[in-house]
């Protein structure tokens, strides 16, 4: 016991001193935090608005009706619109270079009764300034047409525009209201954290073991300790390196997150200003249903959860899903050396893994289908699917089926993979194919 | 009194017999050579000796007890296949292994000091083991093998890969910690240093115990009756010297000299050695011993 410790001790402090690591610790929050930052940022960039010149045509002078357009078309972060009223003007202005592109709205005979032409220099005008305009001529028409040719109110064409229907749904034992967004995030997040974890962790194994075996170490080591035991302390030693690390990653994601916020308040502010003030223009125009803001819903949807659940099971998953796969790592680990590497066997046991992600989308839409039920109780595929699940509640036996499961897999796993590795990592300067290993596990000893 | 003895032990891995019922014994206090050729089982038996792996059936007893997994520390073992971390600093990584041989970090690096200072490397103690010449890590081995000054010492074809320096560092050592009272198991192939310092052998081959014992009654046994004498050259009829049980098995001029090895049976002697001087001095004469190396082929090929 006490020699497991020391080997625990190596391979903890060996890693945790590296440069490598502190490079990860500090480059994983800056990663994380700017996945959620540079959008923001990205969002707020104005220089690529484009410049364009509407001539619109459609006033008809006889009837001294007005242009529709003119006025109407609001200049926003893709575009910047200015209005003339010669067209071969525009044009000369277009060829001069000073503006981008030049948008000619003429009326017709026919439905709809305008047409618009586009005009540009040798560079295209830009796609999304385009979009833009085209729908912002689109709705106006349609505005105009309700209006005018069925008689339809301000209110109600404001109504249409923006028909937002709100949704509930609560689960009819417990009468509570269901979050279903919300806790597609959260399982979504936590999947990705256990399977991210297990990858990168899983990969530091095989190289932990297979680094021993090639510099010859190995046999020095097991003259000391039993083989079962120096994997056993490899295999935790490596776990707390990464539990250190996720623990760092929580913290620092946090203060740069927050430094971020606090450094440029008026950014921020803004993007939260614009969200309020759309929903504020959406709860005036809807009358039939009450105002609603979505924040409460998102804290609202964030008590609903329960937490105690999930973190405990975010737990267990976390570490069984790493011993799990970081013994059969470490047994791959043992069958490579100087001259053979380990894809072979690394391959099939990462495909599962690879399963669950592929299965996400179809576990996402259905939470409690077969698909989701299965691949959360196979305990190859459960720590990732069955965080997914977590969130969305699952009957209490699903989650004990599956972490019993779960352990006696384990128990299983650990068994054949020091099987495999006692006998590998001795053996040098041989190619060990599937068969032998097979011969191995049926080997009494 | 035997330090160790291995008892009828018997190993099977999954596709051959690697030891077959092989026993033998080490006395306390000698130099014990592991002799056999490439895959006759010796590093299975010394792995068995470190419990590195466990014996099918029969027992390893060490002071009159079945081995056990305390004894790791009353044992050093520098393995055939060594090496060492690579990116782990010297000092640091022999206090480690001294460690897992339950020798106090404390301990171990007032000791560690003084080995590196005679092996003077002390000056690479904080360097990277990378850093590091080869004979330079073989010291550290060597010096991480006995540090915890273990009774038993095993060492695995410890001359290979060896530059002649550290071979001959390495063989004075040995004999050194044969002084301090240790005892030192060691396989080779390298027959020469078998003869220089082995007290007594044991040679395996095909899994089975095949030969056994000091150096010294192996080599009798093995004589063949074979004198070599040498004689000025220029001695006519030569062979009519030979009086009955004598025959030469060959001759060889080296200018001044004849060189003669002849067979002569025993109480003969005398005869051959009056017939020469009446015609001739002698120059040299002695009883020619087989070599271990002699010994050890034709025993493995007898056996075959």
């Amino acid at each position: 016991m006490n020699k497991i410790k020391i080997i625990i001790k190596r391979e903890y402090l060996t890693r945790v001193r590296k440069k490598s690591f502190l490079v990860m610790t500090i480059l994983g929050p800056l990663l994380i935090s700017a996945l959620w930052v540079i959008p923001i940022f990205l969002s707020q960039a104005t220089d690529s608005q484009s410049n364009i010149i509407v001539v619109d045509g459609t006033g008809v002078k006889e009837k001294d009706a007005a242009p529709l357009f003119e006025g109407k078309l609001r200049s926003d972060k893709n575009v910047k619109i200015e209005y003339m009223n010669d067209l071969d003007k525009a044009k000369l202005l277009l060829k001069e270079g000073s503006t981008e592109a030049v948008l000619s709205i003429t009326r017709i005979n026919g439905m709809p009764p305008i047409k618009s032409f586009w005009y540009h220099g040798d560079n295209e005008i830009n796609a999304l300034a385009m979009q833009d305009i085209e729908t912002q001529i689109s709705t106006l028409f349609k505005d105009y047409y309700l209006k005018y040719n069925c008689g339809v109110s301000d209110s109600a064409i404001a109504f249409i525009n923006n028909p937002k229907v709100d949704f509930y749904s609560e689960n009819i034992n417990t009468g509570e209201r269901t979050f279903r967004e919300i806790k597609m995030v959260l399982g979504v997040a936590l999947g990705f954290m256990i399977y991210f974890f297990i990858f990168l962790f899983g990969s530091q194994v095989i190289r932990s073991v297979s680094e021993e075996k090639m510099n010859r170490i190995v046999e020095v080591l097991v003259s000391s300790i039993k083989p079962t035991q120096l994997l056993i302390g490899k295999l935790v030693g490596i776990a707390l390196v990464g539990l250190t690390q996720f623990l760092l990653w929580i913290v620092l994601t946090f203060a740069v997150v927050t430094a971020v916020q606090n450094a440029m308040p008026e950014r921020f502010a803004s993007v939260q200003q614009g969200k309020i003030t759309m929903n504020e223009q959406i709860a005036n125009a809807e009358q039939l249903s009450e105002p609603t803001n979505d924040n409460p819903d998102i804290i609202q949807g964030l008590f609903s959860i329960n937490y105690s659940v999930v973190i405990g099971c975010f737990l267990f998953f976390f570490i069984t899903g790493y011993f799990l796969y970081g013994s059969l790592f470490g047994a791959v680990g043992s069958l490579i050396d100087v001259d053979t590497d380990g894809q072979q066997f690394t391959l099939p046991i990462t495909i599962p893994l690879i399963i669950a992600m592929v299965c996400l989308p179809t576990i996402m839409n259905n939470p409690s289908g077969p698909m989701a039920f299965w691949l959360s109780i196979i305990p190859f595929t459960s720590p990732i699917i069955m965080m997914m699940r977590i969130p969305f509640g699952v009957p209490g036996w699903q989650i004990l089926l599956s972490a019993g499961l779960m352990l006696i897999t384990i128990w299983g796993s650990v068994w054949m993979s020091a099987k495999i590795y006692r006998t590998a990592i001795l053996l040098y300067g041989k190619k060990i194919t599937y068969k032998e290993i097979w011969k191995w596990l049926r080997f009494k000893n | 009194m035997n330090i160790l003895q291995v008892n009828n032990v018997t190993k099977a891995y999954v596709n051959h017999l690697a030891l077959d019922n092989v026993s033998l014994e080490v006395r306390e206090g000698e130099i014990f050579g592991l002799l056999g050729p490439n895959g006759a089982g010796k590093t299975t038996l010394i792995r068995m000796i470190n419990q590195i792996t466990a014996p099918d059936s029969g027992e390893i007893m060490l002071y009159g007890n079945r081995i056990k997994a305390s004894d790791v520390s009353l044992i050093g073992y520098l393995p055939e296949e060594r090496g060492l971390y690579k990116k782990m600093k010297a000092g640091e990584q022999a206090i480690y292994l001294a460690e897992l041989k339950g020798v106090k970090p404390s301990v171990a690096e007032a000791k560690l000091r003084e080995w590196f200072e005679k092996f003077d490397i002390i000056g690479w103690w904080d360097k990277k083991v990378e850093e590091l010449s080869k004979g330079m890590q073989q010291k550290i081995q060597f010096i991480t093998t006995v540090l915890h000054e273990p009774k038993l010492l095993i060492f695995d074809e410890p001359f290979s890969g060896f530059d002649p320096i550290n071979a001959n560092m390495l063989k004075q050592e040995i004999i050194s910690l044969k002084a301090k009272g240790a005892t030192v198991i060691f396989s080779t192939h390298n027959m020469e240093s078998v003869e220089e310092i082995c007290d007594s052998i044991v040679l395996i081959d095909k899994a089975k115990n095949i030969l056994q014992g000091s150096v010294r009654d192996i080599k009798q046994n093995f004589k063949s009756n074979e004198y070599e004498i040498i004689v000025p050259s220029g001695i006519e009829n030569f062979d009519m010297l030979l009086p009955e049980g004598c025959s030469l098995l060959r001759s060889e001029n080296n200018g001044d000299t004849d060189v003669h090895i002849l067979k002569i049976e025993k109480g003969k002697n005398a005869q051959l050695l009056g017939n020469i001087l009446q015609v001739a001095d002698i120059v040299s004469y002695r009883e020619v011993l087989p070599t271990m190396n002699d010994i050890f082929i034709k025993t493995v090929q007898g056996y075959e």
